[in-house]
């Protein structure tokens, strides 16, 4: 229980904040690996420093049939009514790139927060949190590597 | 629209499509036929914990554990960085092979799924199972109307070869056809979003540390209790998430475990809509059932036989539809001309009378007497109706009988005018257009004239009965019918063997060859048709427009034609080819003759000939390559005279294509006198033939077949069998002149 309050006192204040305080635009590249499947499914998600979910970044994949198979990002959005408001897009074929933009608080940034990644393909293993990356100014520009699918994530801060 | 237009124009367009979806189908269906062939299977009463820690052991990275539909079992892990995937054996852990989910490449499932198109290709997909669905559904009401209802639907199937492949294989695949339909819409209703499989979102639980360590996987109560049989997945908790749980799922449901107390921390049933969309993937996909995976993919490749056979049972119905030119649809004509037709050239006279009446200012629709109707329109109607076999209706209107007496009213006001066509010679002379006119008049519709029976296709006659009609008309009227004839080869004499037969009827057995013809050209209606022994040649004599029929007794294979052909007294056509000789030509034609030919067979065949009779069952015979045991009964009237194929039947003899023989003569002392006495002789050994399944071929003149039929009659009673029920076997058929 108050977990969930937790989750949603976050998620209104990052909501909120940008209206508040000035945003920083956060470009997100995920170039996936040639695992020989089908187009993947992946949602790129948010946490804070507890791990607690914040908002949800981008969802590649428009079947609501598939989204149970990435797992964390399915149970910890699953209050969020808004999770897919605007930010879903086809699903990524294996050698291709994902590229989207997200608008963040200023206030988000090394704070603690990470920035998360489900991947599932058909008929292959289900690969939540495929790859974490700290949300830090150190971090942007460096291409980290994911479990299964993806073969490098790098995001960017304007 | 009717089923079978239904049937017709969606097989002939989706169809097309659906042959796409039915072979790769077939190909997908390799998949769980191969995986139960590589999977040792777990034994029964194997855990769950125990197989955790088995595989612990051997795998260390281990993070999920799949037991697949075909009985394997899948380890999922990381080495270092690398994620792998491991068939392992349940009964030591020991790692097997590397796992791939299909041997197939990828695109053969798309295909078959979204026709390589995305999420429209999906919606198309769906539309073709649907469409398959309807062709099951109309196939169903198609075979139960053709084969007379459901405890006739086992009967043997009678047409062409095409129509034959196509309802013996659509009465067994229907129904798995029809249910593959089913599934795949089940299918896609959840995969298009129509239908949710979910039980709602995942219960946010989370393993609590109370100082403890995890527990060994042995000790979870949960995992202990559950049999791998039961099994769908396990996911082992997250080495660097202290929160983390495990995660299984059974056929029944989803749980969650805490890995520090071992207690089951929620539980999720499986909804009712999983179940069915689980039960229609094993019965779409045969998974984890590779003998019905088989049945699938020969199902799905049937679907191209169907569709070939369909495509040429269409095309061949086309060509030999009769085209009325002029044709005024029903409801504005005020002149009706209904056609019941068996080799379709009283099609020709009606299209004849159909122009006349045009001529004069009337609308005329012409159309198969099955489609018997009246219109308001309507003020005259004309039947023309030939006669088939012993007095039967032709196939095609069988049923318009019923009809008529189903239409009518007592206010049948409109004249309905019968004329039937036949041969004098057969005893049922235009029995089916009498049957019409009597049906017709009892039922109280009138007639504009009395019933006439055109004999031999006169065109002289049908001038007559044209004369009558303009004066009951009150309108000139001039009937011209020229006969339309199928296109005829030439054929030219090779040789003849001349046979004095008995006093005034000289006959003699005629070797014909046709001319060489592409391998195509039959099937596009050029050229001599491709025929077999007991086929009929119908040939034009100089001076007719009527052709005369003589039975084969060769087939295409032996490269040449042959008939045998008696003086008949007055006979135009026997006169002209009995004046042949080497050099000469013939015009000529083939109408096969599927009910007497004999079909491949290991079972004895009983042959009875008389006279020329005898030519069509040499013709079998002489093509008995197999040496099915055939057994000859030949009656003629003296050795010297009339036993036509003798020499070269006692040559088959020896060479085993003929296994016993019998003949008799009828005007020699000691002759035996009729072939039906021979066949009373031998009582007990025809008995012993038709009680192994015997096929019965009889040729020879009307009366001798008569005699022959009630003889057989006789002689079958202490088996309790009869001809007419060999005749609805297909097992015993006539041809008669």
């Amino acid at each position: 229980m108050s977990k969930l309050l937790l989750t949603t006192v976050a998620a209104a204040c990052a909501l909120a904040i940008p209206a508040l305080a000035h945003s920083r635009q956060l470009t997100l590249t995920a170039q996936l690996k040639n695992y020989g499947g089908d187009g993947a499914y992946l949602a790129a998600y948010l946490t804070n420093a507890k791990g607690a979910y914040v908002r949800t970044l981008w969802v590649a994949g428009g079947k609501a049939k598939y989204y149970k198979h990435l797992s964390d990002w399915n149970r910890l959005s699953s209050g969020d009514t808004k999770r897919l408001a605007g930010v879903t897009g086809a699903s990524v074929g294996a050698g291709r790139t994902l590229k989207v933009t997200a608008d963040l608080a200023a206030a988000l940034i090394d704070a603690g927060y990470e920035i998360r990644i489900d991947a599932a393909a058909e008929d292959m293993r289900d690969s939540p949190s495929e790859v974490r990356v700290p949300l830090s100014t150190g971090n942007a520009g460096k291409p980290q590597a994911g479990k299964q699918y993806i073969q490098s994530l790098t995001f960017q801060l304007q | 629209m009717g089923w079978k237009a239904i049937h017709r124009w969606l097989g002939l367009t989706i169809g097309a499509l659906a042959v796409v979806l039915g072979i790769t189908g077939a190909i997908l269906a390799f998949d769980p036929v191969q995986q139960a062939w590589q999977a040792p299977a777990a034994p029964d009463d194997l855990s769950v914990a125990t197989l955790v820690e088995r595989v612990t052991r051997t795998v260390p990275g281990a993070e999920e554990i799949r037991h697949l539909p075909s009985g394997a079992i899948v380890v999922f892990g990381f080495v270092g960085d690398q994620a792998q995937a491991h068939y392992v054996d349940p009964a030591d852990g020991r790692v097997l092979g590397a796992w791939q989910p299909s041997a197939l490449p990828r695109w053969v499932k798309n295909l078959h799924r979204s026709l390589l198109l995305g999420d429209a290709g999906r919606w198309g997909a769906a539309g073709i199972a649907l469409a398959i669905g309807v062709l099951c559904v109309s196939a169903l009401v198609l075979l139960l109307r053709r084969m007379g209802g459901w405890r006739r639907l086992a009967a043997r199937v009678r047409g062409s070869l095409a129509q034959r492949i196509h309802v013996v294989t659509g009465r067994v695949v229907l129904v798995v056809l029809c249910l593959t339909s089913l599934t795949a819409l089940t299918m896609s209703a959840s995969t298009l979003g129509l239908v949710a499989l979910d039980a709602g979102t995942e219960p946010d639980v989370v393993s609590v540390a109370s100082g403890q360590t995890a527990l060994p996987v042995g000790q979870l109560s949960m995992l202990q209790n559950l049999s791998v049989q039961d099994l769908r997945k396990l996911n082992f908790p997250d080495a660097a998430d202290p929160e983390d749980t495990w995660k299984v799922a059974t056929s029944q449901g989803e749980g969650w475990i805490d890995r520090y107390s071992g207690k089951k921390l929620a539980w999720q049933d499986v909804t009712l809509a999983q179940r069915i969309y689980d039960w229609a993937l094993v019965l779409h996909t045969g998974e984890g059932a590779w003998p019905w995976a088989v049945v699938l993919a020969l199902v799905g490749a049937s679907v191209l036989l169907f569709w070939l056979s369909g495509v040429f049972i269409w095309w061949q119905a086309r060509r030999q539809a009769p085209h009325i030119t002029g044709n005024n649809p029903l409801a504005q004509a005020d002149v009706l001309i209904f056609v019941a037709s068996e080799g379709g050239s009283t099609w020709g006279f009606a299209q004849a009378l159909h122009d006349a009446l045009g001529h004069n200012g009337h609308r005329v629709y012409t159309g198969a007497l099955e489609l018997f109707q009246t219109t308001a329109a309507t003020r005259q109607v004309f039947v023309l109706a030939a006669t088939y076999g012993e007095g039967q209706a032709p196939a095609h209107a069988r049923h318009a009988l019923e009809r008529i007496a189903k239409l009518s009213t007592n206010t049948n006001a409109v004249p309905v005018t019968v004329l039937g066509f036949g041969d004098r010679q057969f005893p049922a002379f235009c029995a089916f257009a009498e049957a019409l006119e009597k049906t017709l008049r009892a039922l109280g519709w009138p007639a504009l004239l009395p019933l006439e029976c055109i004999h031999q296709q006169s065109s002289q006659q049908f001038a007559r009965w044209g004369q009558a009609l303009a004066q009951a008309l009150g309108e000139p009227l001039v009937l011209e019918h020229v006969p339309r004839m199928p296109p005829t080869t030439t054929l030219t004499l090779v040789t003849r063997q001349d046979y004095p037969g008995l006093v005034d009827q000289p006959t003699a057995i005629l070797r014909f060859a046709w001319p060489a013809q592409s391998g195509g050209a039959p099937l596009h209606g050029h050229g001599l048709a491709h025929f077999a022994a007991g086929d009929l040649v119908g040939i034009v004599p100089p001076g007719s427009a009527v052709p005369r029929y003589y039975s084969l007794a060769s087939g295409w294979e032996d490269g040449f034609l042959e008939i045998c052909v008696r003086q008949m007294p007055g006979g135009l056509c026997s006169t002209h080819l009995l004046g042949l000789q080497p050099g000469d030509h013939i015009a000529a034609f083939i109408r096969s003759n599927p009910g007497f030919a004999l079909p491949r067979t290991r079972r004895p065949v009983l042959l009875i000939g008389a006279g020329t009779g005898v030519a069509p069952l040499a013709g079998f015979i002489r093509r008995n390559d197999r040496h099915t045991p055939m057994h000859l009964y030949f009656g003629g009237r003296n050795p010297e005279r009339d036993f036509y194929f003798g020499p070269e039947i006692q040559h088959w003899l020896g060479e085993g294509r003929l296994a016993s023989m019998q003949t008799v003569f009828s005007r020699i002392p000691e002759g035996g006198g009729y072939v039906q006495d021979a066949l009373r002789r031998d009582a007990e050994r025809l008995r012993d033939l038709v009680a192994q399944g015997a096929i019965v071929r009889v040729c020879g003149s009307r009366a001798m077949a008569h005699d022959v039929a009630a003889t057989l009659d006789a002689v079958l009673a202490p088996l309790q069998l009869s001809i007419s029920q060999l005749k609805a076997k297909e097992r015993y058929a006539e041809d008669v002149f």
